[in-house]
């Protein structure tokens, strides 16, 4: 490849700006174009459980977020001391301190939501998005730029559990956050939604939406198609 | 705050615990005692402690199977026939090894673990190849991203091999432990206490970048010699040599030994390159030529040209000048180095120009 | 304390409260793995063997060392060093005594670490109060619940490859749906135990 060097040059002397061109880019990936649940299809187990009731998501969306972000954070800030063997141990047990952290807290301050979460806030720890962002963006960029990726990608994420547990809770309770939208003077609750088949039923049609919007292409991006001279 | 140091202990108290069971199952588990390697039908035998791949017993014996991806599987070279003790077929090798190949027991060495007394073949040629140390003796930057590397031998201080055989040469390894890469020996046959090598640099290539970094003094390791290219003995076959970029390596060193052995001997070199910032030995050819008339050298460029550079030669990609210049029909051997489009353009035209198959050697960069 | 019977744990694990058709567990590993039956059925065996044994070695360490000591909040990390250790030591244990059964399985194994049905069995286990034999019942039942689903959903996705699916469900969609119609047949059997 004849001298054509295509890295950009960091605009250091400015700092990192979160919303400069750098900083939007890593945002608007993490929230649309590589969404987490729709593109990676990463985190659908709690994706599923807790979309029943806004309130669920929106709080699953938040503890998910800071776990996400943190750990994105201190992984980022400790990779070049971590040894190659024990590595995916190590970002397990940063992932896990600071689950245990959120679900402590809940505990305390926020017993009835702990309850309706059940155990898919520890699930956050298996949960292929804090995994897979520690693993494919942490582990080899700068601690600020891997906050906001953790940031973006658990945002993304949160969008998308609000944005279904509104259409679930609406259609299977005709509430949202617990206030009456659709009464039930008409609407009759399609109780459905709300339980497990509902789920993934939504999830299925949300996939249908934002794959038809966006689509996957089918070959891998190119790149190393030139002979290996 | 007692909470908290109690759970930091026995969270590491349970850590270490499964640790240790680790450890002793793996002791137990994964202990495999003394195996019996036997070679070549009993001709050689070793004792190797269970539980390596076959690759690693035989190199710690000094039998050194080529192997271009450091045993990860990657690269195929290391086959070698194993008779009984091997255990079944790894799906991991299936990419390499064909049916026929199965049927007589080849397997891939770095794949097979030695986990009982096991029976294998090797080729007689592989034996004598072994392990050298030598140091650089001097750089030369042959073009913007090749080098050509001049190593003077330490031990062993001399090394007899073909003319178009390679060695393969130690590198480290960021992942821990050692790569080898395989390059061609461009210095010819009768200079036998120093190995030239001609290496580009491959953006992302561990061995190369390696190679771009030494220095005059550095020491490296190597082992070899490997290789099938055989040139004939009979001086009136005509010697037909086709390459492009590193490629030129192993050709070099043909050229200058059949010069020296066969002064008489009709010989073609064919060299394709993109432009002429990739062009390199070209002058030392000319003089060659000079004083060797049976020798004919082609360089051919292929990218469209810039208006600044001066080239009077060929254009065009190398094989549309091999189909120029050579006529059908003589008795002749052809050695081909470069990447595999062009190997394969030009055996289509050798074989339309009569050649057999058995008379075309070529390495796929 | 549960006072299910073990009998209807078992079963209400593998039907009623499918771990993956109820709560939601395993289904990443699932969607990114091959699509035939024979590999569910490998992965399905693994994930069981694996549940079983780590529900009942986390269960004995959450009753008799993390509660007595008070120090229930480290269970998550405990666990997932449990089940990493147990698979590490399974991979060794397969290598040595199976080659076949190794080269069958092995790829498996480094999915089954992250496989979030493996640690739900052991967080449910927790929040249910199961006693020692309940969880002995429940790793069974877990794991052969999800065998049963991934090899349903297998077999049913080896089917769909003669079906007209509109290029956007291809792949994850379609199995969403799928899964969610599987769902409410697997609702129908709520009626079958009436002690949770």
């Amino acid at each position: 490849m004849a001298g054509s060097t295509t890295t950009a040059a960091p605009t250091r002397s400015r700092g990192f700006q979160p919303f400069g061109g750098k900083g939007r880019a890593i945002l608007l990936e993490g929230i649309y174009k590589a969404n987490p649940v729709t593109k990676q299809v990463l985190g659908i187990c709690i994706f599923l459980a807790v979309t029943n009731r806004v309130a669920n998501s929106l709080v699953m969306g938040a503890a998910l977020t800071f776990v996400t972000a943190m750990s994105n954070l201190f992984i980022s800030t400790l990779r070049n001391s971590i040894p190659r063997r024990i590595r995916m141990i190590a970002q397990v047990a940063i992932i896990a301190t600071f689950v245990i952290i959120i679900d402590q807290l809940f505990r305390g301050f926020y017993w009835s939501m702990s309850k309706q979460l059940g155990p898919y806030v520890a699930l956050i720890i298996t949960s292929c998005v804090v995994m897979g962002r520690a693993e494919a963006y942490a582990m080899q960029n700068p601690p600020l730029p891997s906050l906001l990726d953790g940031l973006a990608n658990g945002i993304g994420y949160a969008i998308i559990l609000v944005l279904i547990g509104v259409v679930r809770e609406l259609v299977g309770a005709g509430t949202i956050l617990g206030y009456t939208i659709l009464p039930p003077a008409w609407y009759v609750n399609n109780l459905i939604f709300l339980l497990a088949p509902g789920a993934f039923f939504t999830g299925g049609f949300l996939i249908w939406i934002l794959e038809t919007l966006n689509p996957t292409s089918q070959e891998p991006p190119a790149g190393g198609t030139e002979a290996k001279r | 705050m007692i909470s908290a140091a109690l759970a930091i202990a026995v969270t590491t108290g349970i850590f270490i615990a499964l640790s240790v069971l680790l450890l002793i199952a793996e002791r137990y588990l994964v202990n495999y005692g003394s195996c019996t390697i036997s070679l070549n039908s009993g001709s050689t035998l070793f004792d190797q402690p269970g539980g390596t791949t076959l690759l690693a017993a035989l190199y710690d014996h000094k039998v050194y199977v080529p192997s271009a991806c450091g045993g990860k599987g990657s690269c195929g070279f290391c086959k070698v026939a194993v008779l009984s003790g091997g255990g079944p077929l790894l799906p991991t090798e299936l990419p390499f090894v064909s049916r026929a190949e199965q049927r007589s027991g080849v397997r891939l060495a770095c794949q097979v673990k030695v986990k009982q007394d096991i029976a294998i073949q090797v080729p007689e040629a592989l034996l004598a190849v072994k392990e050298f140390r030598a140091r650089v003796a001097g750089i030369r930057q042959l073009t913007y991203d090749i080098k050509e590397i001049n190593l003077e031998l330490i031990e062993p201080e001399r090394i007899s091999h073909h003319p178009g055989q390679y060695i393969q040469l130690q590198a480290p390894d960021p992942d821990g432990g050692f790569i080898h890469r395989a390059y061609s020996i461009s210095s010819p046959v009768y200079e036998d206490t120093k190995v030239q090598l001609v290496v580009r640099l491959v953006p992302g290539g561990i061995a190369s970048a390696y190679v771009h970094l030494l220095a005059e003094g550095d020491e490296v390791i190597f082992t070899g010699p490997y290789g099938e290219f055989r040139v004939s003995d009979d001086p009136e076959r005509e010697i037909v040599l086709v390459g492009g970029g590193c490629g030129m390596a192993p050709l070099k060193n043909i050229v200058y030994t059949a010069e020296s052995r066969w002064p008489g001997r009709r010989l073609k070199l064919f060299f394709g390159a993109r432009s002429t910032r990739d062009i390199f030995y070209l002058d030392s050819y000319k003089e060659l030529m000079a004083d060797h008339p049976n020798l004919q050298v082609v360089y051919a460029l292929s990218d469209p040209l810039a208006p600044e550079e001066q080239w009077d030669g060929q254009t065009g990609f190398i094989h549309i000048s091999v189909d120029k210049y050579l006529d059908a029909g003589s008795k002749r051997q052809a050695f081909l180095c470069g990447p595999p489009p062009m190997i394969d353009a030009v055996m289509r035209i050798l074989k339309d120009k009569g050649m057999r198959e058995e008379d075309i050697f070529y390495d796929k960069f | 304390m549960n006072l299910t019977p073990v009998w209807a744990v078992f079963l209400g694990s593998i039907f009623t409260n499918n771990i993956l058709f109820a709560s939601f567990l395993g289904m990443c590993s699932f969607l990114v793995c091959s699509n035939r039956i024979s590999t569910a059925i490998g992965l399905g065996s693994a994930v069981t063997f694996v549940m079983f044994f780590t529900t009942i070695i986390n269960f004995l360490i959450y009753r008799y060392i993390l509660v007595p000591l008070g120090l229930d909040f480290v269970s998550f990390i405990i666990f997932i060093a449990v089940i990493a250790a147990f698979v590490q030591f399974l991979e060794m244990f397969v290598e040595r005594f199976s080659p076949e059964l190794y080269y069958a399985l092995g790829i498996f194994l480094p999915l089954i670490t992250v496989n979030c049905a493996i640690l739900g069995a052991s967080l449910f286990m927790v929040i249910r109060n199961y006693d020692f034999g309940q969880t002995v019942f429940y790793g069974l039942g877990a794991g052969l619940g999800w065998f049963l689903a991934i090899a349903l959903m297998a077999g049913l996705r080896e089917r769909m490859g003669y079906s007209n699916v509109p290029v956007a469900l291809r792949r994850t969609g379609i199995i969403m749906l799928m899964a969610g119609v599987i769902a409410m047949t697997f609702m129908g059997f709520t009626g079958m135990l009436s002690t949770q």
